[in-house]
């Protein structure tokens, strides 16, 4: 290697050489979306034993091991609970505190792991982007999909504590409804870590901002307070309940605690968003598929 | 050179062409710039705002090359002529600056630099690197025997990649990689990976590999290694394309060189860079897309 200072070539004698590039491709070229996606498809094997593996030893290192998938989110409601039940008392008029905040904040949860995950799927594993060529939109799903599966054991123990914590809710058959809210939210997350991820492949300093982004959001999703207690301009609430997040959480409190029929217009925002975001952020993704692990 | 003029045609599918592929980097200097004496800043303001001193690297020079099929092409050159930088761009690693590589399917690097993910097993990357070069899972079934015995772990394979010596990690990269049977072969090094018995063991592999490839690159400093395996050989340095012929007078000539600069006879070697660089003809690749050109 040369520093800038070096070097204007001299002229050399130059051969050309007709070659047939017919049966040739160029390597690294990024193929078209529909080939992508059948690449994807073609790799599916590779994304779930990613997925799977890596759930398995992914907490091998704590002394409790999986058990912090849901000591976590347990410690975080009862601090919330602390701070916002016991001191602050936002709890006023809501029904069933307990289970209305241990349902926002372990919904919430996996929404931030998913995307906070997907979107640091390119750089943590760089070495091996760079190893191997495969569709690189793998590695962002294969993290969804290991959140996807850690999240079984965590909506159960959410289900169990809103049974068990007094008031106790009963079980009915709205209870399934919350297996498609639940793989709706992770079609969106998976939409948002698409797009993160190109841009902190390209950007590293955003995943500093990441946290923060994710933690105004939280506060903004009615997990310890509702929205109608505090906002009282009907259009400003109109537009805030646009939060895809906060559509899922009132679906599945809707579903869990207070047996009601969610409403469809939450189940159309939450579609819209996480297909729309999900097909912004493939395409978006595709795009700088040429560009993961270089340079 | 008068033989340069005439385009010389290539009958057939070429394996890999490199056509006028180009690499610089950016990167930071400790070196204080010369550019910031002109407008001087206080220094807490130049510490904050500007970036370390950037200096753009040649990696690798304008370079063409027509590689075809059963042709065993070795690169040679001191440390930093650029020969890996070639190599990461034929493999599709790295992306040039400038230019393309064609090649006729997904080159396969094999070196002990292909990744693996520290908090797994033996094992379960032996399977997702596997996986992650397009095999499914029943082939990488047939085959984790086989990997297994070449990378010579035997129980250890069970065992987290993070308690691996560095031998140890590098024999199993080097059995994942060399576990697909691939048409276009690029060989980095690997051949001192771990011991003896290994290397017995991975030799045979390598030339299994060879016989079967349709055409293979070489990087090793053994220039003997060089010289048993290699139909051509093309000699860098900083850089720049100086040689690009047969094994036997590129050789000569690099260790001609060499053996006048360790010995401190930088004029000598410089002339033998100078004479070597002025027989050069390089090569211009013209694509056709059709079998036959007019003359």
């Amino acid at each position: 290697m040369s520093a800038d200072s070096a070097i204007d070539e001299e002229p050399v004698a130059v051969q050309p050489l007709s070659v047939d590039m017919r049966r040739l491709t160029r390597v690294g070229s990024r193929p078209n979306f529909l080939d992508y996606l059948v690449q994807l498809w073609d790799f599916r094997q590779f994304i779930f034993y990613d997925a799977r593996a890596r759930v398995q030893s992914g907490t091998r290192r704590d002394r409790l091991g999986s058990a912090w998938l849901l000591l976590n989110p347990i410690f975080n409601g009862l601090t919330y609970f602390l701070i916002f039940g016991l001191l602050l008392k936002t709890s006023k008029g809501i029904e069933n505190f307990v289970g209305y905040l241990v349902v926002g904040i372990f919904i919430f949860q996996f929404s931030s792991g998913a995307i906070t995950s997907g979107a640091r799927s390119i750089r943590n594993n760089k070495s091996i982007v760079q190893a191997f060529n495969f569709p690189r939109a793998a590695l962002p799903i294969g993290a969804n999909v290991r959140e996807l599966l850690s999240a079984v054991p965590l909506v159960l123990a959410m289900l169990l504590i809103v049974v068990v914590l007094p008031p106790a809710e009963e079980i009915t058959w709205l209870w399934i409804l919350v297996v498609p809210a639940i793989l709706l939210q992770s079609l969106f997350n998976l939409g948002v870590g698409l797009i993160l991820a190109r841009i902190i492949s390209r950007v590293h300093d955003v995943t500093h901002l990441l946290p923060f982004v994710l933690r105004a959001w939280m506060y903004g999703s009615a997990i310890f307070y509702t929205y109608d207690r505090f906002v009282t301009h009907p259009q400003v609430l109109a537009l805030i309940k646009l939060n895809p997040l906060f559509n899922v959480i009132d679906i599945v409190r809707d579903c869990v605690l207070y047996a009601r029929v969610p409403q469809w217009q939450s189940w159309a925002i939450l579609a819209a968003w996480a297909l729309g975001v999900l097909a912004v952020g493939m395409v978006y993704f595709w795009k700088g598929e040429e560009s993961y692990g270089r340079g | 050179m008068d033989a340069a003029e005439k385009e010389i045609f290539i009958e057939g599918h070429p394996c890999v062409v490199v056509d006028s592929v180009r690499m610089r980097y950016r990167v930071a200097s400790t070196a204080s710039s010369d550019a910031d004496a002109d407008t001087p800043k206080p220094r807490f303001l130049r510490r904050a705002v500007n970036k370390p001193n950037m200096v753009t690297v040649h990696a690798l020079n304008e370079l063409s090359l027509v590689v075809e099929r059963g042709e065993s092409v070795g690169i040679i050159g001191r440390n930093g002529s650029g020969k890996s930088t070639l190599m990461k761009i034929i493999s599709g690693q790295s992306k040039p600056t400038s230019g393309a590589v064609y090649a006729s399917s997904t080159p396969i690097m094999l070196g002990v630099n292909a990744a693996l993910v520290q908090d797994l097993s033996g094992d379960q990357n032996v399977v997702l690197g596997c996986l992650a070069m397009g095999m499914s899972r029943a082939e990488v079934d047939r085959k984790f025997n086989s990997i297994v015995e070449l990378s010579g772990l035997e129980k250890s394979i069970h065992l987290p990649m993070k308690s691996y010596s560095s031998g140890m990690a590098s024999r199993l990269r080097f059995a994942i990689a060399a576990s697909v049977d691939p048409e276009i072969l690029l060989v980095d090094e690997a051949l001192n990976t771990g011991d003896a018995q290994f290397g017995d063991r991975s030799k045979r592999r390598m030339d299994e590999l060879r016989e079967q490839a349709g055409c293979v690159f070489v990087v090793s400093h053994s220039l003997d290694t060089i010289k048993d395996m290699c139909t051509r050989v093309v000699w860098l340095d900083k850089g720049d394309l100086i040689m690009d012929g047969e094994p036997g007078a590129a050789i000569k000539a690099y260790q001609d060189f060499t053996r006048h600069l360790s010995k401190g006879n930088n004029i000598s070697a410089a002339k033998i860079l100078e004479d070597a660089k002025a027989n050069l003809v390089a090569t211009e690749v013209r694509g056709r897309s059709s079998r036959r050109s007019r003359g």
